[in-house]
């Protein structure tokens, strides 16, 4: 077609070529824009509570600049504070940055391809040019086994067949040929799809688009135009974040009103505003949330599941609807001999995925002769040396049902290459479209049998054609009517389980007419190919795995709907979808009870079908809330024939129902679903790169199943989560306290700024990480999947319970260990009361005590860092309490065991080594505001922390007591 | 859909407004008047009941302590110095000897200060033996205290001359050591200041030599020793005609005592002071 300026037989010329490269650029697909690195660095710096930090630390500042100007002694705390405040911010945004960057590098490896080559033809010479440089209209060639550089069209083909499962989702090879056949591009049969590959046969064809304008391109940019949407986790997060920084910020500005107010100077109120913050804000919380999303992310890949984006680790759990592919990730992707009718009987084949032996009956004669069909009229062969591999494990050469055939040959009779080698091959007719029949002769391995045996295998009514007889308990009897309407029957069962049919037939040539030295001639057929005997069929599938079934139901159980979308046939679908329970035994669709009742397709009161198959073409013609409306009303659906868009619409029609989708997939076709999907999870193994790209978990495995061990980790996560923050946001309490005590009562300052911050981040961490250990209270697998919108992670019960309740108690528990340092110096509660202003003022050096002693500036701050210390620790004590409780929600301490999650107690153990080590190995550092402590102040809060895990026993109890009661409502969080 | 949609203004407010109070249901801020009242009620028992805690667990530790002396003073092993008067902002001292209102205070505070050391009220206080720690061992007994008559200060007491000097331009400041209970001085503890810059100024002690007499020790706290008067020591300065107008920065110390400190890092005042004056004319 001169139309591109190419000739068939000569190519493009290279300057031509060279001219068209620079207009369309090169061949290849645009990688998605990624985000600049320092863009993600700084967003990490901005978000959460970073501006809030970042807000605190710029008002040290400012209060350092006033406080120098002005001659204050104290000034330099505020600088180191600010610093800190900024470290704090900038480590946090560090460490989060490096998690994300972790993640990603794991996909860097997947992408890496191998630089492709194409035999193309230019300046009528065949030449090896690098994929990329593809123009269109150059002639390139193919032969079996590359893969296709680019859309082609076909101009010359033989038995050229095609793999277009990533494209498609049809897991049969397409045979392609000149012939224009559909004006569709997906359906016509002379063009070839960039990025698949041709399995055998060899082609010639000239390049039609390149680069994006291929239909995988066009695919792959319909997938980036899909936007990233939020995950449920990173919502959770923000609206958490919300929370806290309304909190902190309300208080922070009443309190600076109230401060005002109350006479103190503009610039106390505003240091008084930074130790509210900082007491508010959980510093450390967002990077233990990474670090607890991590571990489980880790745990998640050992069992096979492989998390891009961390967040995605809690999808997965609050996945209400997994709409999943079938080929690949519901069945083995390969072709097994599912049945066997012969002797007017079907057998099932065991289709598991380690088969190692055929259990059906083996006796007949029949059998003997259908299995010597099956092995002798087959063309493919293992690859040589895999003598040690497992059966079902080796590599063939040859087409999938070929393939089949040998593995059950293999499984069966054992050695096929040894009977091949002994039943010579005289002649033989491979399989072609208009034949629709394969057929070969042999001679036999019985030496005193010189008769030559024909075997042939084709489309099932077409053996039957050819044959006269049929062989029943192996003795050979007439085909009439009765024998053939049996066939019929088995045909049409073996039909309606979605499997593909051959049919097996052979004849012994007389002795006679074919002597040992026969010419046997394919092209003149100088033999008989009719009045044969038909022996038998066999049929087979692309299996489910074994595994699928239990991973299914366990989503039901877990109340989640899978739904299957797949590109291949609907019955084909539906067989699948039944055997692996997406359909479940006992559930009808519409057609099914139409035909049941005898009653035409629309009388059927849709309500009654549970299961619904719909065709990519009737999903075309509906509407928005014709497709609602099917989601809704059925819980067993299968999308049978979908384009890659439509895949894209079935997935935007669940998110309408608040429903968190996860999507699987492996082709090319799956990837705009993939991203568009809350969670996408590509195939390991089979799955294409740009599903893998597209994707935000991978299945290392490719096994369903793996999925539900997703779920439940990612619902355990999120209980767990929901413990870690309870556990964090009480002591924020017990550090605001001090504060709001301070500025109204002007007691001398319980806990300092520096002082919250080794709570925050140091003593603290550990423990909420350990958190994430914590195993299950009850089966989550049984619940219902969270409502995107009403199962928050913090809700109003758990900030109130922890804010107003525990918080409160450890705030009570940590002021008496503050009272009992001063009292204990001379300074009783009395005193302290309003004493504030002279306390701080440095050149007040002889202010008396409750007994007349008197104090230095520097005595009295020594004894506020003891006061801190003393806060500190009472504060780490009923941490440890705090910690215990959290371990459950609903459950007793005792139910759940105590030393059952061995990391809490490292927890423990790391928040007293690391309250020991700052009180006693750091206390002499005076920037650190701590001071050895008396031994006895450890455990004035003890009684409060015995209170704190004692109280939580109790609500415990009336919770699990009076389900739905008051008490539950309000305090179950 | 799960992306977020900006809502109309309008539906924001109105949503709002139906947090707010809900006719419907008759909900006020999400709660009915009913559940409202049980959480209240809730809240008002929890913290009543925290509350009876807290205080009664601030009650058994309390009784734990002595009302005489504190548990520890391991806090403060060593005595701070200080002076009185003491200038409302920094330990600066600024005034024009010829302009009364600029030393008003400072005499003000002295006169007030020593109010409690005239001889009327030192009456139930007895005269100890000069040299030797006044030690009183009985239990629980209430310790007498000894006397320190003002006229122990010289031209410093504002007996001759209420001005305290500072009208003549040599001004007095008392130098006092903290009160410490229990603490015995060693050796012969005297008060000794220098000004920063030699010459510029000369320093007459009252008592002679600044010395603090070990009599006054030790102390018995504010309960025991109602009566107590802690040892003065008043520092005058005449400032040489040619540094007036010029900062005069001046450093006490405590001295002769082994077991009272003077040189701490970090604590500016433990066993010392330092102050400026600046006097104008």
């Amino acid at each position: 077609e001169e139309k591109y300026t190419t000739s068939i037989s000569k190519g493009l010329t290279s300057a031509r070529a060279a001219e068209i490269l620079a207009r369309d650029g090169p061949n290849a697909l645009t990688p998605p824009k990624s985000t600049p690195e320092i863009i993600k660095f700084l967003k990490q710096m901005v978000g959460g509570f970073s501006i809030l930090l970042w807000v605190g630390a710029l008002l040290c500042w400012i209060a350092f600049g006033i406080q120098t100007a002005q001659g204050v002694a104290s000034a330099f705390d505020n600088l180191y504070l600010g610093v800190v405040l900024a470290l704090v911010v900038i480590l946090t945004g560090i460490f989060a940055y490096y998690q994300e960057a972790k993640s990603t590098n794991i996909m860097a490896s997947f992408s890496k391809m191998i630089p492709q080559q194409a035999l193309v033809i230019r300046d009528g010479e065949k030449k090896e040019v690098p994929a990329e440089q593809l123009v269109v209209g150059d002639m390139v060639e193919i032969k079996g086994g590359d893969r296709i550089p680019a859309d082609i069209r076909l101009i010359f083909a033989q038995g050229c067949k095609v793999d277009n499962s990533s494209l498609t989702g049809e897991s049969e090879p397409q045979s392609r040929s000149c012939d224009f056949t559909h004006e569709n591009p997906l359906e016509t049969k002379n063009i070839a799809f960039y990025s698949t590959t041709c399995l055998e046969g060899t082609a010639t064809g000239m390049v039609i688009n390149t680069g994006d304008h291929t239909i995988i391109g066009r695919i792959a940019s319909l997938a980036s135009g899909v936007g990233n949407e939020k995950t449920p986790i990173a919502i959770e997060i923000e609206h958490f974040v919300h929370i806290v920084a309304g909190v902190a910020v309300s208080i922070g500005v009443l309190f600076f009103i109230i401060a005002v107010s109350m006479k103190y100077k503009v610039l106390d109120s505003i240091i008084f505003l930074i130790g509210i913050i900082v007491a508010n804000v959980p510093e450390g919380l967002l990077a233990t949330v990474t670090v607890s999303l991590s571990l489980t992310a880790k745990r998640m890949a050992k069992k096979n599941c492989l998390v891009k984006n961390l967040e995605a680790v809690e999808t997965l759990g609050s996945t209400s609807i997994i709409c999943s592919d079938k080929t690949g990730t519901l069945t083995q992707n390969r072709m097994t001999v599912a049945h066997l009718w012969f002797d007017d009987q079907i057998y099932s084949a065991d289709t598991s995925e380690e088969q190692t032996t055929q259990s059906f009956d083996q006796s007949s004669q029949s059998w003997a002769a259908l299995s010597k069909i099956v092995t002798l009229c087959n063309r493919a062969e293992f690859k040589p040396g895999q003598e040690n591999v497992p059966i079902m494990k080796r590599v063939v050469v040859g087409d999938a049902s070929e393939t089949a055939l040998l593995k059950f040959a293999e499984v069966i009779l054992g050695d096929v290459m040894g009977i091949r080698k002994r039943n010579r091959k005289l002649a033989e007719i491979p399989f072609n479209s208009t034949n629709k029949f394969q057929l070969s002769i042999h001679e036999t391995e019985d030496p005193n049998d010189k008769r030559f045996l024909l075997v042939m295998k084709g489309a099932p009514e077409r053996i039957l054609e050819r044959c006269s007889t049929i062989m029943i308990n192996g003795e050979e009897q007439p085909l009439d009517r009765e024998r053939a309407e049996a066939f019929q029957t088995a045909y049409m069962e073996l039909g309606g389980l979605g499997e593909r049919v051959l049919g097996f037939c052979h004849l012994y040539l007389p002795e006679d007419e074919f002597p040992d030295t026969y010419p046997f001639d394919t092209d003149s057929m100088n033999f008989p190919t009719s009045n044969l005997c038909f022996v038998g069929l066999l049929s087979m599938i692309d299996p489910p795995r074994s595994t699928v079934p239990d991973a299914v139901s366990k989503c039901r159980s877990a109340g989640i709907k899978v739904i299957m979308v797949t590109g291949d046939h609907p019955i084909t679908a539906k067989a699948i979808a039944k055997s692996v329970g997406i359909i479940s035994a006992n559930s009808e669709t519409v057609e099914d009870i139409a035909k049941r009742l005898n009653i035409p397709v629309e009388q059927v009161n849709k309500q009654d079908a549970r299961a619904a198959v719909i065709n990519g073409m009737e999903l075309k013609d509906m509407t928005t809330e014709q497709l609602d409306e099917i989601l809704i009303n059925h819980s067993e659906i299968v999308f049978a024939r979908t384009s890659p868009q439509q895949k894209l619409i079935i997935v935007e029609g669940c998110q309408r129902q608040d429903a968190v989708v996860a999507v699987t997939g492996d082709g090319v076709n799956d990837s705009p679903a993939l991203k568009k999907a809350d969670i996408g999870i590509a195939m390991g193994i089979a799955g294409s790169d740009a599903a893998k790209n597209a994707a935000d978990m991978i299945l290392l495995d490719d096994n369903f199943a793996s999925i539900v061990t997703g779920v439940e980790e990612g619902r355990l996560i999120f209980d767990n989560l929901k413990k870690t923050i309870a556990y964090t946001l009480t002591k924020n309490i017990a550090e605001l306290c001090p504060f709001l005590i301070y500025i109204i009562a002007s007691i001398p300052l319980p806990i300092g700024t520096i002082t919250i911050l080794f709570i925050d981040l140091g003593t603290d961490i550990i423990p909420s990480v350990a958190l994430a250990y914590e195993k299950a209270e009850s089966d989550i697998m049984n619940r219902r999947p969270r409502h995107k919108k009403k199962d928050r992670l913090v809700n109003e019960q758990l900030a109130v319970y922890s804010y107003l309740q525990i918080g409160i108690l450890q705030s009570v528990g940590a002021f008496l260990a503050y009272f009992t340092v001063y009292a204990e110096q001379g300074w009783l509660p009395n005193t302290l009361l309003g004493l504030r202003v002279n306390w701080e003022d440095d050149y007040y050096n002889d202010i008396e005590d409750s007994y007349g002693q008197e104090w230095t500036r520097y005595q009295r701050t020594y004894l506020q860092w003891s006061g801190y210390t003393a806060f500190f620790v009472s504060i780490t004590i009923q941490q440890v309490a705090d910690l215990i409780i959290r371990k459950t929600r609903r459950n007793s301490i005792f139910q759940q065991g105590l030393l059952r999650n061995k990391v809490i107690w490292v927890g423990i153990f790391s928040q007293i080594a690391i309250a020991l080590i700052l009180c006693y190995g750091l206390g002499s550092v005076t920037a650190l505001n701590f001071t050895p402590l008396r031994v006895q102040y450890w455990f004035v809060a003890m009684p409060y922390a015995i209170l704190i895990w004692v109280y939580d026993e109790i609500r415990k109890l009336f919770i699990r007591q009076y389900p739905g009661s008051w008490w539950d409502k309000n305090m179950y969080y | 859909m799960s992306k977020e949609e900006k809502k109309p203004f309008s539906q924001t407010m109105a949503e709002w407004r139906q947090f707010v109070y809900n006719p419907r249901s008759g909900e006020f801020l999400g709660r009915t008047a009913k559940s409202w009242g049980l959480i209240l009620l809730f809240y008002l028992v929890f913290y009543g009941f925290l509350a009876a805690l807290f205080t009664f667990t601030m009650w058994v530790m309390l009784q734990t302590l002595s009302g005489e002396i504190p548990k520890y003073r391991d806090r403060i092993s060593s005595p701070g110095l200080m002076i009185s008067p003491k200038p409302v902002t920094a330990l600066e001292f600024y005034f024009n000897k010829s302009d009364s209102k600029s030393y008003a205070e400072y005499v003000s505070t002295l006169k007030q200060f020593l109010k409690s050391y005239d001889d009327s009220k030192q009456s139930k206080n007895i005269a100890c033996t000069a040299g030797k720690l006044f030690e009183q061992n009985e239990e629980r007994a209430v310790k007498q205290a000894c006397q320190f008559n003002r006229t122990k200060l010289g031209s410093c007491s504002g007996v001759e001359d209420d001005t305290f000097g500072y009208a003549k331009g040599t001004p007095c400041v008392l130098v006092k050591m903290n009160r410490i209970i229990g603490l015995k001085p060693e050796g012969e503890p005297h008060i000794q200041c220098s000004p920063k810059e030699e010459g510029k100024v000369q320093i007459t002690y009252f008592p002679d030599g600044g010395m603090i007499d070990l009599m006054y020790f030790p102390y018995y706290g504010k309960k025991l020793h109602a009566d107590y008067l802690q040892p003065l020591v008043a520092v005058q300065l005449a400032i040489n005609s040619s540094s007036t107008k010029e900062d005069v920065t001046i450093e006490c110390k405590i001295m002769g005592s082994p077991n009272l400190r003077n040189e701490d890092d970090r604590d500016k005042f433990l066993g010392r002071i330092s102050f400026k004056v600046q006097m104008s004319e």
